[in-house]
């Protein structure tokens, strides 16, 4: 493919490739400098113009095409004749023909020889250096800080590259005139191969370089997009099994478990799929992106991305939509206390019961008889990672009035005061004492189909002055203030079962429950 | 270079007689001009032709009329003005007084 040119020479419209016309411009330049001191030159030049017209026409319609070609401008200017023959016969003239010149040089990048994009090249023209020294002094610079390369680029941006012949011929300094045009061609037909191979040993290395630099850039690319596919399918395959698993395929209440149970189970469903095209449709873009470098195919057209877009918008606006929604859920907080007194003992032992007893709600749950449900126990203490935060807190303070209580607050939240203290209703935990013995549930139950609102309970038990408290290495999760840490010294820290002794000043941390003194071995 | 100069000297005249001889011949288009010239061998390009005759036309001694064409503009074609017809009397004078000369000369030499 070429591009051409409409030009108007002798009141004729030509078309007319664009090196074909540079040539004519060339010779019929030269011919208007021929004649230019003769008095009629614009005549004669008029004539020479409508003649040449008139062949160009007779060579369109003879060989039946649309367009001047060079071989046809070369024809023409046979049979016209150069400037050159003009004056073996037209001595008149001899002296007004100019001294053959050497044409006005310019600055332009030659993408020919050129390696990366012929600013060395450009300027080993237009400095008439061998453009091996330039790329040495390019790649030296290189080194200093990387100026050469931001020069490079700044060089790369200003400096215009040589397109055209004409261009080139200015950028190597050769006349623009029908001689320069003819040996331009010469060199192009006969020297191409010979001028590649005429490039130094450094520019053939650079050369090389940057190929294998370009092949492994490639090749790396190639590889990272292959991994994005892969992983990406298979997160892509882990979304959808998470999706279905969420919306309740594989488990039919999905919504009692700790992270959906924050969400009304009303909009549960709507939600998670909002969130499943939040993430997936990205994810897609992504892995179609991968495939697209890989293969160097565009696997989807424009309008299907577009339509991945709005749906991934549509995504992320519900999404945000839902959030809102379940955020305002936790605007109020309520809370409300139990107070209970315990009987007196001189030493509580204080432990984390694991089993829980069966409340009503698990009697109907479970579908056991509901006169049947008191006694019976649950061993439960699962502790992973679909458990609500364990929200329970317990501290110990002295009694004022003598007597052993607790104190149970229970506090959750909603959208209004109301809705939070029902919230905060729902929770139930268990506590027992069996004589000495105070059983402390490691979690709070809430009622079924309960959403999660941040119920927690915060205990308080008060015991007098001079009570003993057993306190087990597992309360330290639970207790505020206190902790086995503050209770280890010289001793042995492995010790599970601490003893605690409410004083004056509060909760004091004095001796192991069996302070026999080692005996050191000889 | 005398002789290149000589030669010159020899065609410039000689073409100028010739491209007379032939517009005399009736009027006649610049290119069919050139191709009367190749038949007689006396080798020309077209370009020479141009100046040529547009001295001859100031000189007086040609005109032209414009002729349409079957394609593209109309041309121009040359014809002999009274001078011109003049000029080609003397001319042939000219040329016999030299042809004579010439034979006269190489028949002395041999």
């Amino acid at each position: 493919m070429k591009r051409t040119l409409n030009i108007n020479i002798g009141n004729s419209i030509i078309h007319i490739e664009e090196e074909a016309y540079e040539m004519l411009t060339a010779y019929l330049n030269e011919i208007k400098a021929h004649f230019a001191t003769s008095a009629d030159h614009y005549e004669i030049v008029t004539d020479i113009e409508n003649r040449i017209a008139e062949m160009f026409r007779e060579i369109l319609s003879q060989q039946q095409k649309q367009v001047v070609e060079v071989g046809d401008v070369n024809h023409v200017i046979a049979q016209m004749g150069t400037v050159g023959q003009f004056e073996e016969v037209d001595e008149e003239t001899e002296s007004a023909v100019p001294p053959h010149h050497e044409g006005i040089k310019k600055l332009y990048r030659d993408t020919d020889e050129g390696i990366v994009a012929g600013v060395c090249a450009g300027f080993s023209h237009y400095l008439e250096v061998d453009v091996r020294w330039i790329r040495i002094i390019a790649l030296i610079s290189c080194f200093i800080g990387g100026s050469g390369i931001l020069a490079y680029l700044i060089m790369w941006m200003i400096i215009p590259r040589a397109i055209t012949r004409s261009e080139k011929m200015y950028m190597k300094g050769e006349a623009v005139n029908l001689h320069g045009f003819i040996r331009n061609f010469e060199e192009e037909l006969a020297g191409n191969p010979l001028l590649k191979r005429s490039t130094g040993f450094i520019a053939e290395l650079v050369e090389a370089i940057g190929r294998v630099l370009g092949k492994v850039g490639k090749l790396l690319l190639k590889i990272i997009a292959g991994f994005i596919i892969l992983f990406g399918c298979f997160f892509l395959l882990f979304l959808c099994g998470t999706l279905a698993m969420v919306l309740g395929f594989w488990d039919a209440n999905p919504n009692e478990y700790f992270p959906l149970n924050i969400v009304n189970s009303d909009y549960l469903s709507t939600m998670i799929f909002a969130f499943f095209i939040s993430f997936a449709v990205p994810l897609v873009a992504l892995i179609l992106y991968a495939i697209r470098v890989f293969f160097n195919t565009r696997p989807i057209n424009r309008t299907v991305s577009f339509g991945l877009l709005i749906i991934w918008l549509f995504g992320i606006m519900t999404s945000v939509f839902y959030i809102t929604k379940v955020v305002s859920e936790f605007k109020e907080e309520a809370a409300f206390t139990e107070v209970r007194d315990l009987k007196p003992y001189g030493t509580y032992n204080l432990v984390i019961n694991r089993s829980r007893f069966f409340s009503k709600e698990d009697s109907v749950r479970y579908q056991i008889n509901s006169s049947a449900y008191r006694g019976r126990v649950i061993l439960n203490d699962e502790d992973g990672p679909f458990q609500p935060p364990r929200n329970i807190s317990l501290s110990i303070e002295k009694s004022d009035n003598g007597k052993t209580t607790l104190t149970q607050n229970f506090s959750a939240q909603g959208k209004n005061f109301d809705v939070a203290l029902k919230h905060a209703q729902n929770i139930h935990y268990d506590f027992s004492q069996q004589d000495s013995v105070l059983n402390f549930s490691p979690q709070l139950q809430l009622t079924k189909n309960a959403n999660w609102r941040d119920q927690r309970v915060d205990l308080i038990l008060k015991v007098p002055v001079g009570a003993k408290l057993l306190l087990n290495r597992d309360f330290d999760r639970y207790l505020q203030r206190y902790g086995s840490w503050s209770c280890e010294g010289e001793d042995d820290y492995s010790e599970d079962v601490k003893v605690w002794t409410m004083t004056e000043d509060g909760l004091k941390c004095n001796q192991h429950k069996n302070d026999t003194p080692q005996t050191e071995a000889p | 270079m005398i002789a290149e100069n000589t030669q010159t000297q020899m065609r410039k005249g000689i073409l100028e007689y010739c491209v007379l001889l032939i517009i005399s011949k009736g009027e006649i288009y610049a290119s069919d001009i050139i191709a009367e010239l190749r038949k007689a061998k006396l080798l020309v390009v077209e370009g020479t032709l141009y100046p040529l005759l547009t001295r001859l036309k100031n000189n007086g001694l040609l005109s032209y009329n414009w002729v349409e064409s079957t394609s593209g503009p109309p041309r121009k074609y040359y014809l002999l003005t009274e001078a011109g017809r003049d000029m080609v009397t003397k001319l042939d004078v000219t040329w016999m007084e030299l042809s004579y000369a010439i034979e006269t000369s190489k028949q002395i030499k041999q």
